[in-house]
């Protein structure tokens, strides 16, 4: 250790870092690319809404959303006093909604609704995706290379380094810059991304296929088990306390000056 | 590489000639594709294939059917196909595109019609299917019907800005100005700086200024004038905006001495919303013309780059002689 200016030396064989660090590499990235393409064939798409009403309810929080976010762009006072009071009270009454008579009432069990079991299971596969991978991995290493110190970092590190650097080799005296096998497992698993990423191409690329042929059916803002009508009430209140201010309003002047300062582009 | 950039330039299908030159390109485009599969294995070719590429198939699509090669354009649908299933959605409305494109008869397009009508009672939300059936509506010149069922539509899906325009249209094309004018806000409340669709509606408020009292008038051109003025601002040499901005000014002003009124003494006002308006109204129309005159001027000499939009030129030139004369 650089502190007592002792070298801290141990005899390894060279063969070790082939034999270890370059399978564990490898496998890690391979098994990175085979999960994003078993990701990529068990996704399936969020299903479009199935009726006109399904598909009003879904978007018609986007209205609220873009009236919030829009409105002093474009509207006039009028205009937007109007839409506001329109949409407040549309949503207020539940006019958006897929069934009007079932408000208030709790929604459904998202372990009943097969919607909602569909949602869960897409979730859950990605999860599994993501588990299964990992804990055969891990078991591998444990197995065959468990206990190897296999590689020495050219620069010193305090020694609250040793346990991320050194799992599965339980010394208190070597120097810290040392780094045992399922330590190089654990940092290429968080540090591959950027290498995926460099092979894959963006990560969602096939995702994007999908979305391009059918942009707009797609979209749910409500996740499973949620209560569309709470969601309503909410935006009622958001857009109630908004207040009308629109940047068209002195344009002229503005565009006037902006110019003035450019005689041409 | 040109070749391809050309084909993925953003779509302007408004403009004839770029869409006559895109299509021209087409039979080059199927050659090289049908070469590039014998060379490559079948399957390497079509994985090889990005997003971007059936984008600008589609493209290449429209365009073929708007200058008449349907030899190309069925090609296209069928490549389209072969990649996306046949009954994919957007395919079928492709393909019903298509068919109506080279439909020879009234009775065929009704048979269409009634097509449509049976797809949808399979998916009430099948959208390109949607749309299709309200276009076909509209082409069979019955303005009504496609009107409600495009109110239906954007009922069930009121976040799609391009339907809002396109009911717009409809109704812009039965003279009823104040609905268009609320449609295209819906729109811009989706896209808020498309300076197009603000021109446009700048437009529109400007058309149905002719229809109504001289008050109401003056409001509505004043509107009018704060939409082609955030047209321009967020577009620096958009002649469409420059063009409305000039005939929106000259025309407010004209009324305003018509009735009177002195530019030091705007009329007094019920509300004061736009005040600025009424008082920058001889700047900003002077300011507006010597900007359309620069933007032809620049345009007129540059005549290789702006040759797609002559006919605006030409319109924007027409109108600056005509205020000259008329200032004389």
């Amino acid at each position: 250790m650089a502190l007592q200016g002792v070298e801290q030396t141990i005899l390894r064989d060279p063969a070790l870092f082939y034999w270890i660090v370059f399978p564990i590499t490898v496998v890690m990235i391979l098994t990175g690319i085979l999960r994003h393409y078993a990701t990529v064939l068990m996704n399936n798409p969020p299903k479009p809404a199935s009726t006109l009403a399904e598909s009003r309810e879904r978007l018609g929080l986007f209205r609220g959303v873009n009236l919030r976010n829009n409105a002093h762009a474009v509207l006039s006072k009028e205009s937007f006093e109007m839409r506001k009071n329109y949409l407040i009270s549309a949503y207020q009454n539940g006019a958006f909604l897929k069934d009007p008579e079932r408000r208030g009432q709790p929604p459904a069990n998202p372990m009943t609704d097969p919607a909602g079991m569909e949602a869960m299971m897409g979730m859950m596969k990605g999860n599994m995706m993501m588990m299964i991978p990992q804990t055969l991995i891990m078991s591998w290493i444990n197995a065959f290379f468990s206990g190897f110190v296999i590689l020495k970092l050219p620069f010193p590190l305090t020694i609250r380094f040793k346990s991320m650097l050194q799992s599965g080799v339980m010394t208190r005296d070597l120097d810290v810059r040392w780094v045992s096998s399922l330590s190089w497992y654990f940092l290429n698993l968080f540090g591959l991304q950027s290498v995926f990423g460099f092979i894959l191409g963006s990560d969602n690329a096939a995702n994007h296929m999908a979305q391009q042929m059918n942009p707009a059916a797609g979209i749910n803002p409500f996740q499973p088990g949620q209560d569309p009508d709470k969601m309503y009430q909410n935006e009622a209140e958001n857009l109630e306390v908004m207040e009308h201010f629109c940047i068209l309003d002195g344009v002229e002047e503005r565009v006037m000056q902006h110019y003035a300062g450019h005689v041409s582009y | 590489m040109t070749q391809k950039t050309f084909i993925l330039e953003p779509d302007n299908r408004s403009n004839l000639v770029a869409t006559f030159r895109l299509a021209q390109r087409a039979p080059m485009v199927l050659q090289k594709q049908s070469h590039a599969e014998e060379n490559f294995p079948d399957t390497f070719v079509h994985n090889g294939k990005e997003a971007e590429d059936y984008g600008a198939i589609e493209r290449l699509l429209f365009s073929c059917l708007q200058s008449g090669d349907d030899k190309s354009a069925s090609c296209f649908i069928e490549q389209l196909a072969g990649r996306f299933d046949t009954l994919d959605e957007k395919v079928t409305g492709l393909k019903g595109l298509f068919e109506e494109a080279t439909a020879e008869d009234h009775s065929s397009l009704e048979q269409y019609l009634r097509r449509y009508d049976l797809l949808l009672s399979k998916n009430p939300v099948n959208l390109p299917i949607l749309k299709r059936r309200i276009a076909l509506l509209r082409s069979l010149s019955r303005p009504v019907e496609a009107i409600s069922s495009l109110v239906n539509l954007l009922d069930a899906v009121p976040t799609d800005a391009e339907a809002w325009c396109e009911l717009a249209d409809l109704y812009q094309s039965q003279g009823m100005n104040s609905q268009a004018a609320f449609c295209l806000e819906e729109a811009l409340l989706i896209v808020p700086n498309a300076w197009n669709v603000l021109a446009l509606l700048g437009e529109i408020l400007y058309s149905s200024a002719f229809s109504s009292d001289s008050e109401g008038s003056c409001q509505l051109l004043e509107r009018s004038i704060q939409y082609f003025c955030r047209s321009v601002e967020l577009c620096t040499d958009y002649l469409r905006g420059f063009y409305g901005l000039v005939l929106a000014t000259s025309l407010l002003g004209e009324n305003r001495r018509l009735r009177g009124y002195s530019q030091d003494h705007p009329p007094p006002r019920k509300t004061n919303t736009s005040t600025s308006v009424a008082h920058n109204i001889d700047p900003l129309a002077a300011f507006a013309r010597n900007k359309l005159d620069e933007i032809v001027r620049r345009r007129s000499s540059e005549h290789k780059l702006w040759e797609f939009d002559q006919s605006e030129l030409i319109a924007a030139k027409e109108l600056l002689d005509r205020l000259d004369s008329s200032n004389k």
